[in-house]
Order: C-alpha cells, then sequence, then structure tokens
C-alpha cells in the first residue's frame, strides 16, 4: 500500500468544516475564495460573518431564502460596515452571548466609502476582527481604481491613454494608518503564506476579547488585473518576496516582520506578472519601486524599535 | 397667562430664570412654558428669553411679541429698543439696577421695580448671577407667584451651598426691591 | 437608579429633548447610538448623564457619525436588542441608506428626529423639510405637538415598532427649537408603569434573532418575486400600523390617563365649515386661535395629523369629507410641486372629500415664527373661500408676511 502523502502544516489549521456549498459565484483562481473558506475552518462556524456588497456579496449574501453557506451571517451596507458589527458585538457582549464577529470586507469598503466608521470603531476598540481582502480597486462593478490602488496601476477609472497613463497618485498604507489606532492587533497577511495567515486569524480570535483587530490580506484579483487563473498565488508570492507586500504584524502595538525577506526581489518581477501594468516605462517602474520602498522603509524601521515600542 | 421676556447677557442665567420660573409656577398647580430665543449663545452677548405662565394649559408655541412683564438682568440694557419693543398695556419691568429710575419709559409702563441684583448676589454667592435675585423681584411686583414657590423651585436647579446662597437672593430680592407705580 | 422608582408620576418641568431622554430610558433600551447634532444635543447629554449615574443601563456608542448610528443600532436590533438613538436634518439625510436598510430588514428601531431645516442652505432653525426629505423611507413616522406628548410617544413608538404584527422602525419626530429648547410641564411616569405598559410584547411570538451557531442570513440579494414578496409584506405592515397605532393609544390612555386619538387629533373639527390641517407645536397655536375665532361666530376646526406615515387616508377622509374649506398648513416645501407635501398628499384623496376647496398654506420655514397673526390669516383666507371669494391655492405665508 502507498504511503499517505504527508498534508502541508497549513492543514493542521483547518480544524472546522467548510460550512460554503461547493460551486459557488467566484471567477476561477479567485484567492477570495480561497480566503473566504479558510476563515470558518480556521476559526469556527460559529462566527457571525458580516458582508457587503462586492465580490463576496453572491456567495456571502443569500438570495431570496437561500443561502450558499451556513454561517450565520448580516449583509451590511458599504458605508456602515464596521458600524453594524459593532452593534452586533456590543448587542452580544451586554446579553453574555459568546461570539466572534468577523466584519469581512474588500478595499473599497475599508479604504473609501466605510473608512470613517472603521475608523471609528478601531478608536473605541470595538470587540471583533475586521477583515480587509485587498485586490486593490472594485472589482465587482468593473475593476474601477479605489485608494489602494497602486501608483501607475491601468483601471477603468485610471486608464491608459494618450493623456493618461493609469493611477497618477500613490495608494494608502491601510494596514499602518490601522496600526495607528493603537488596537490590540493589527497585520498584513497573503494567501500564499497560508500558515501565516492562520496563525494571524487565531491571534485575532484571541486579541479582539481585548478590543479591535485588523487583518489586511493582500487578495489579487485575476480577473481584473490580467492574470491567468492559476498564477493567483503565485503572484501574492511574488509580492511578499519583492517587498511589495510585506508581512507583518503589529501584536499589542509591537511589530514585528512575520516573514523577513532577506534578498528582496525586483519589482519588475511582480510588475510582469500582471496586464494593469503592461504599460509600465522604465519612469512609473521606478515610481512605484520608490513608493514601495519608502513604505518598507518606515516598516522596517519601526519593526527594528523591538520591545521599546509596545502599547 | 402672563407673558414674559427675559433679558439678558449670556452667562447671566436669563434662561434658567425663565425655567426657574416656569418650575414655580408648575409645581403649584398651574402652568409655565419657557424657551430660549433661538440664535447662538456667546457669554456677554444679549440674550432673550420667553415665558408663559398662568392657570390653563399653555398651547401658544409662538414667540412673545407683546410681554406683559420685562424681566431685565443687566442694567447696560436699560435703554435698549429692544428691550422695551411690544410692551403690553399695564406691563411691568423688574430691572437689576442699583438706583431707582423715577421716569415712566413709556406709557404702557404701570410699574417698575429695580433690584440690587449684581449686589446682592456677589455677597450671598460671590458671583454676578442675577437670576435669583431677579425673581424674588419679580414675585414681588407682579403678585402672581409667591417667593415660597420660588425658593422650592430653585431646589430643581440648584444643590448644597449654592442653592442656599440663590435662595438668600431670591428672599433679598423680593424683601428688597423697590417698587414704582406709574 | 431608574427615572422614576417611586409609586406615582412626578411633575416636572422639563424641555421636549429631555422628555425625549427619560422617555427612551424608561423604555430600557439596550443599545444606544449618540452623536450630537444642534438641536438634538441635549438628548443624548443627558442619555449619557443618566448612563453615567446608572440610571441608564445600556451600551452607549459614541459614533464618530450619524451614518455609523443607525448603522450600530439596526445591528443590534437584529441581534436581539433594543435600541434607540436620535437626531436631526443633517444627521438624518446623512444616515439615509442605514434607514432604508433599517426599515427594509424589518429592525424596530426607535429614532428621535428632532426637525431642522437639512441642507440644500445652511440653516440652524426648525422646519419639517428633513422629515420630508425621509417619508419614503418605509419608516413609521409619529409627529409631536408638546414636550408630554414626545414623551408618551417614544414610549408608544416601542410597543408599535416591537409589536410582532409590525417589526418596522419609528421615528418620533418634533419641532427645533419650538420644542426641543422649551420646558414646560411634563408628567413622568413611574418604570413600573411603563414596564408593564410595554411587557405585553413579551407575551408574543419573538422575532428571529441573528446569533452565533445559528444558520441565518440577514439581508439577502432579493430576486424577481422573492423582492416583490418583501415589498409587499413590509407595505401589508405599514398598512396594519394605523390600527394598531390607535389601539396602542387606547391602551395608553387606559394605564397613564391621557388619550391621544391615534393617527389624528381632532380639535373643534366636527361641525367646522372651515378645518386647518397641520402637525407639530404649531397646532397649539391653532388651537388657540381656533378658540378666538369660535367666539367670533366662525366656525373654524383643525385636525392634527399624528401619525405621518403610514398616511391616516381613512382618518382624514372621515374628518374632512364634506367640509367647505381645508386649509393645510405645511412646514415644508414639496420641490416641483406648487403646494407644500401634506397638502399635495391631502389633495390626492380629493375625490373622497366632497368637493370642497382645498387650499395650501407654507409657512414657519428656519424657524420664521407661525405667529397667532398668521394663523388668523390663514383663517380669514379660508373664510372668504368658502364664501365663494377667489383665492390662491398656494400661500406662502411666511414670504408674503
Amino acid at each position: 500500500m502507498a504511503k499517505a502523502k504527508k498534508l502541508p502544516k497549513v492543514f493542521d489549521y483547518k480544524k472546522h468544516e467548510d460550512p460554503f456549498a461547493k460551486g459557488v459565484a467566484f471567477c476561477a483562481g479567485c484567492p477570495l475564495e480561497l480566503l473566504l473558506r479558510f476563515i470558518p475552518q480556521v476559526l469556527g462556524n460559529d462566527i457571525v460573518i458580516t458582508g457587503t456588497p462586492s465580490c463576496s456579496a453572491p456567495v456571502l449574501l443569500g438570495q431570496n431564502i437561500g443561502s450558499w453557506h451556513k454561517l450565520a451571517y448580516y449583509g451590511t451596507l458599504m458605508t456602515g460596515a464596521a458600524a453594524n458589527a459593532t452593534g452586533l458585538v456590543r448587542y452580544y457582549n451586554r446579553a453574555g452571548i459568546e461570539n466572534t464577529v468577523v466584519c469581512f470586507n474588500g478595499d473599497g469598503t475599508a479604504a473609501d466609502i466605510g473608512f470613517g466608521n472603521l475608523s471609528g470603531a478601531a478608536e473605541r476598540n470595538e470587540k471583533f476582527i475586521y477583515i480587509c481582502y485587498d485586490n486593490e480597486g472594485y472589482m465587482n462593478t468593473g475593476i474601477q481604481k479605489s485608494s489602494t490602488t497602486p501608483y501607475g496601476a491601468k483601471t477603468s477609472t485610471t486608464p491608459v491613454g494618450k493623456e493618461t497613463s493609469g493611477k497618477s497618485n500613490r495608494s494608502k498604507n491601510l494596514p499602518l494608518l490601522m496600526a495607528m489606532h493603537k488596537i490590540p492587533y493589527c497585520a498584513t497577511a497573503t494567501m500564499s503564506h497560508m500558515e501565516d495567515l492562520a496563525k494571524k486569524l487565531l491571534k485575532a480570535k484571541e486579541l479582539k476579547n481585548e478590543g479591535f483587530c485588523y487583518l489586511h490580506v493582500f487578495c489579487p484579483c485575476p480577473t481584473g488585473w490580467g492574470v491567468a487563473a492559476d498564477m493567483s498565488i503565485e503572484l501574492c508570492r511574488t509580492a511578499v518576496k519583492t517587498n511589495y507586500f510585506p508581512l507583518w504584524e503589529a501584536y499589542k502595538g509591537n511589530f514585528c516582520l512575520t516573514n523577513e525577506v532577506k534578498k528582496p526581489k525586483p519589482l519588475a518581477d511582480y510588475i510582469k506578472m500582471t496586464k494593469k501594468f503592461a504599460h509600465f516605462s522604465e519612469k512609473d517602474l521606478d515610481m512605484l519601486q520608490r513608493d514601495v520602498d519608502y513604505s518598507y522603509a518606515l516598516l522596517s524601521h519601526i519593526t527594528g524599535l523591538g520591545k521599546e515600542c509596545a502599547l | 397667562m402672563l407673558e414674559v421676556r427675559f433679558h439678558g447677557r449670556g452667562g447671566q442665567g436669563a434662561v434658567t430664570a425663565s425655567r426657574i420660573l416656569a418650575t414655580a409656577f408648575v409645581s403649584t398647580g398651574r402652568y409655565g412654558a419657557s424657551f430660549p430665543m433661538f440664535g447662538f449663545e456667546r457669554r456677554g452677548a444679549p440674550i432673550t428669553a420667553f415665558g408663559r405662565f398662568g392657570d390653563e394649559p399653555i398651547r401658544l408655541k409662538t414667540q412673545i411679541y407683546t410681554p406683559d412683564v420685562l424681566v431685565v438682568l443687566d442694567s447696560s440694557q436699560k435703554d435698549s429698543p429692544a428691550v422695551w419693543n411690544g410692551l403690553n398695556r399695564d406691563g411691568a419691568l423688574v430691572l437689576n439696577s442699583r438706583q431707582v429710575i423715577k421716569e415712566q419709559k413709556t406709557k404702557n409702563l404701570k410699574k417698575a421695580c429695580y433690584i440690587n441684583a449684581m449686589g446682592i448676589s456677589m455677597e450671598e454667592i460671590g458671583m454676578d448671577m442675577p437670576n435669583s435675585c431677579i425673581l424674588g423681584a419679580f414675585a414681588a411686583v407682579t403678585g402672581v407667584i409667591g417667593i415660597d414657590a420660588i425658593i422650592a423651585a430653585l431646589a430643581d436647579y440648584f444643590q448644597g451651598k449654592k442653592l442656599d446662597a440663590n435662595v438668600k437672593c431670591a428672599k433679598r430680592g423680593y424683601d428688597e426691591a423697590e417698587i414704582i407705580e406709574f | 437608579m431608574s427615572i422614576n422608582p417611586t409609586e406615582s408620576a412626578q411633575v416636572k418641568v422639563i424641555t421636549g429633548n429631555a422628555a425625549a431622554a427619560i422617555g427612551a430610558t424608561l423604555c430600557r433600551p439596550d443599545v444606544v447610538a449618540a452623536y450630537p447634532i444642534t438641536p438634538q444635543t441635549e438628548i443624548i447629554e443627558k442619555l449619557s448623564e443618566f448612563h453615567a449615574q446608572g440610571i441608564l443601563d445600556a451600551e452607549m456608542i459614541t459614533v464618530e457619525g450619524e451614518n455609523s448610528a443607525m448603522n450600530a443600532v439596526t445591528a443590534a436590533s437584529v441581534a436581539g436588542g433594543r435600541v434607540f438613538t436620535a437626531t436631526s436634518s443633517w444627521g438624518l439625510v446623512f444616515m439615509y441608506d442605514a434607514i432604508l436598510a433599517a426599515a427594509g430588514t424589518r429592525a424596530p428601531v426607535v429614532m428621535v428626529n428632532v426637525n431642522r431645516e437639512p441642507p440644500g442652505i445652511m440653516a440652524v432653525s426648525s422646519g419639517q423639510q428633513d422629515m420630508i426629505c425621509t417619508r419614503d423611507s418605509g419608516w413609521i413616522f409619529i409627529v409631536a405637538e408638546d414636550s408630554q406628548e414626545i414623551l408618551d410617544m417614544v414610549i408608544m413608538a416601542y410597543r408599535l415598532a416591537e409589536d410582532h404584527d409590525i417589526q418596522l422602525p419609528v421615528m418620533v419626530h418634533y419641532d427645533g427649537f419650538y420644542l426641543s429648547y422649551m420646558a414646560e410641564r411634563v408628567e413622568i411616569p413611574t418604570d413600573r408603569d411603563v414596564d408593564e405598559y410595554l411587557s405585553v410584547l413579551k407575551g408574543q411570538p419573538q422575532r428571529p434573532r441573528l446569533i452565533p451557531g445559528k444558520s441565518l442570513g440577514v439581508v439577502t440579494h432579493g430576486i424577481l418575486e422573492g423582492y416583490v414578496e418583501l415589498r409587499y409584506k413590509h407595505c401589508m405592515a405599514l398598512q396594519r400600523a394605523k390600527q394598531k397605532f390607535d389601539q396602542i393609544n387606547m391602551d395608553f390612555n387606559r394605564r397613564f390617563g391621557r388619550a391621544y386619538d391615534g393617527q389624528v387629533e381632532t380639535y373643534r373639527s366636527d361641525d367646522a365649515d372651515i378645518v386647518l390641517v397641520g402637525s407639530g407645536s404649531m397646532c397649539g397655536t391653532v388651537k388657540t386661535v381656533i378658540d378666538q375665532k369660535r367666539e367670533e361666530g366662525i366656525k373654524a376646526g383643525l385636525v392634527r395629523l399624528r401619525m405621518y406615515r403610514p398616511f391616516p387616508e381613512e382618518r382624514l377622509i372621515e374628518t374632512l369629507k364634506g367640509k367647505k374649506v381645508v386649509g393645510v398648513i405645511d412646514r415644508s416645501l414639496c420641490f416641483g410641486f406648487k403646494g407644500g407635501p401634506m397638502y399635495t398628499e391631502i389633495k390626492s384623496l380629493s375625490s373622497e372629500l366632497g368637493g370642497g376647496r382645498l387650499l395650501s398654506f407654507i409657512d414657519g420655514l428656519a424657524n420664521t415664527d407661525i405667529t397667532t397673526a398668521h394663523i388668523e390669516k390663514i383663517i380669514d383666507a379660508c373664510l372668504s373661500a368658502s364664501n365663494g371669494a377667489s383665492c390662491n391655492d398656494v400661500t406662502w405665508v411666511c414670504y408674503e408676511g
């Protein structure tokens, strides 16, 4: 008899059932599907998950009286997601109902239209987990720019033409911004480093008993970015290896890299993988490289502070 | 029903005065409705408040255009046209003033009452807060409400030493008011 | 500690805002969201004070904006809690998507809205335009005339919103400045009486709650007939709310001794030839002028709208049918129509009103005072119209002076 193949360590974290039906309406190769299935497998099927109109809506929200999953969920407005989650968790805690509320939103909600209430909930230190899946744009409505879309990227509202050449300004560093709310836990994660993601989910579950936990997950959109369906995970890995998307956490205000890249690859390796940068000139690449370097320099200084910096 | 207009400056307690009076009427089984003139309040700026008081429920919700009584908490306002505008026939004035003014400012003025509310409040409370004192004088000149009712109402607005001091002010306002009839 | 743990109602002189805060506190909400806006701010200050003193035992969420206030209370309501928040004008329209969501989600949220002119022109003054802006939100709207009614309506709002047959959010409106800051005589009921009045709800089937571990979703995509079914049910619930409100008012009278007559209040309108229709604080002034005109031999009366949504059409037809002239006083505008909003709505009942003249009077915008002189003028205009004189359909009383 052939020896059973040893499963990767990540399977140790998948302790619970996948509550989602098979064959749900995500694009082929969408890392968001992987993320959404993964979360309840790690955190349990008794989470209460909230979602907004977005790429996740056709799956997370039901249709008429049917649903694609077995989780307790609440369909919120983009404009009020974190406020809705606040209302749930405040009532549950007052009524003595044990809970793990996961407020699950795209970058459009988190960084743009729902940022005000995200910031408000973080400032009030509300006891839930906010997960932003960052596909750097409004994908469900046809690939429009958001404030996490990187400099130079082509989107339908920052197109490439005679007068314009993709997004003309830098993206905001949302995870670092959220860490500045002095919350118990803030971290970045991505779909090529699932163990790292699992550990962070579990830390968030633990620390949400003390207050607001924010997870920013780099979650590319193969359809929108012009990436082959089977390359989305490799894209995540390259984003990490080029320091385009560093993996870090601020655990009770103490920053550290959870995956230090000793010799980062050139950004060009990442850029060439997607169509959204196909128009890039040397100048564009240089601009984006500088942006990546700037963010990383800040991060490496903060993480370098070690124990000196803690809440 | 009596319509009263209170004039003062921000910080002198004109609005509170109108409320205390409403409380005094209501706690004695009658009716009172008081409200401030609408606008931005700034310390030192002129403030107007209104009050309607009487034996029947008060349904009118308009501002007061023809007051029966003017309660003026700041002596600097005594000649202001805004203060005297619309005073009803047989009207009364209650003025925070060190001096007694014998002049009948307008023919509608039937009774004028002068009380040194600033001086009395400085002595009793330690600051220029003329409202309780002036309410005592109001009771004296109009006779529509007893001083006891006013003193009892103060308890809804002040506590402890401050309450005692304000009670003294109200009593002295009642006792020391100088009233002139025209 | 609580509001009134004694054996009998307490009579106090309090502002409309304080009355709202006290009414809400008496109903023991679980979650309260607070964001300040003139002329509502005193409500949330009072609630915060009660909370700090242990009189209000609730989760107080000091949100960063009104949109979040509505979202937070809707979610807490959906989780099973009793909730409260308050706003006005600019805040009300800022939470517009969230108030639509609350109604569509059938969350029994109770909110007080202190009427003030909404954006369009910067104004910190009273007007009912904010209520008009949101009249199609699917909420139940109640309008109070004085501070006692404010307190009483907040209590009734919970009875109505949480009723198993209704399950809709309820907004209690009252005029900013005129009522928010007016201190007048109010009877504060006992904790026990309010608890007992609301305890009826406990005996009803309980609504579903979103709790962890339950395979229950709140908000699904409404597809085709599935969507229509939800809207239909919502509309039917709104229609049921009319009679339910009348019943709740009668029950309130039995327990607290204050009769409000339900959807509309009539004042000397039974035998009146001329009837004014209005809502809110100005109706107090109207009643005073009606008494005066009656002494002069003019048969004038008032029908006061207390429930504005659902629109009490049956009661309006019943009370206005056959009247020679109906003068509707709107404290707001109906953009795109010549007359005011309530006038336009009542006009849609024309064929059932028996052919009398219908006149629109626009007054009281932005704190322009609706004086006794204005009401006299309005009644005189209605009188001439009833005598056959020609008269404008629409008069902007606050503009013509």
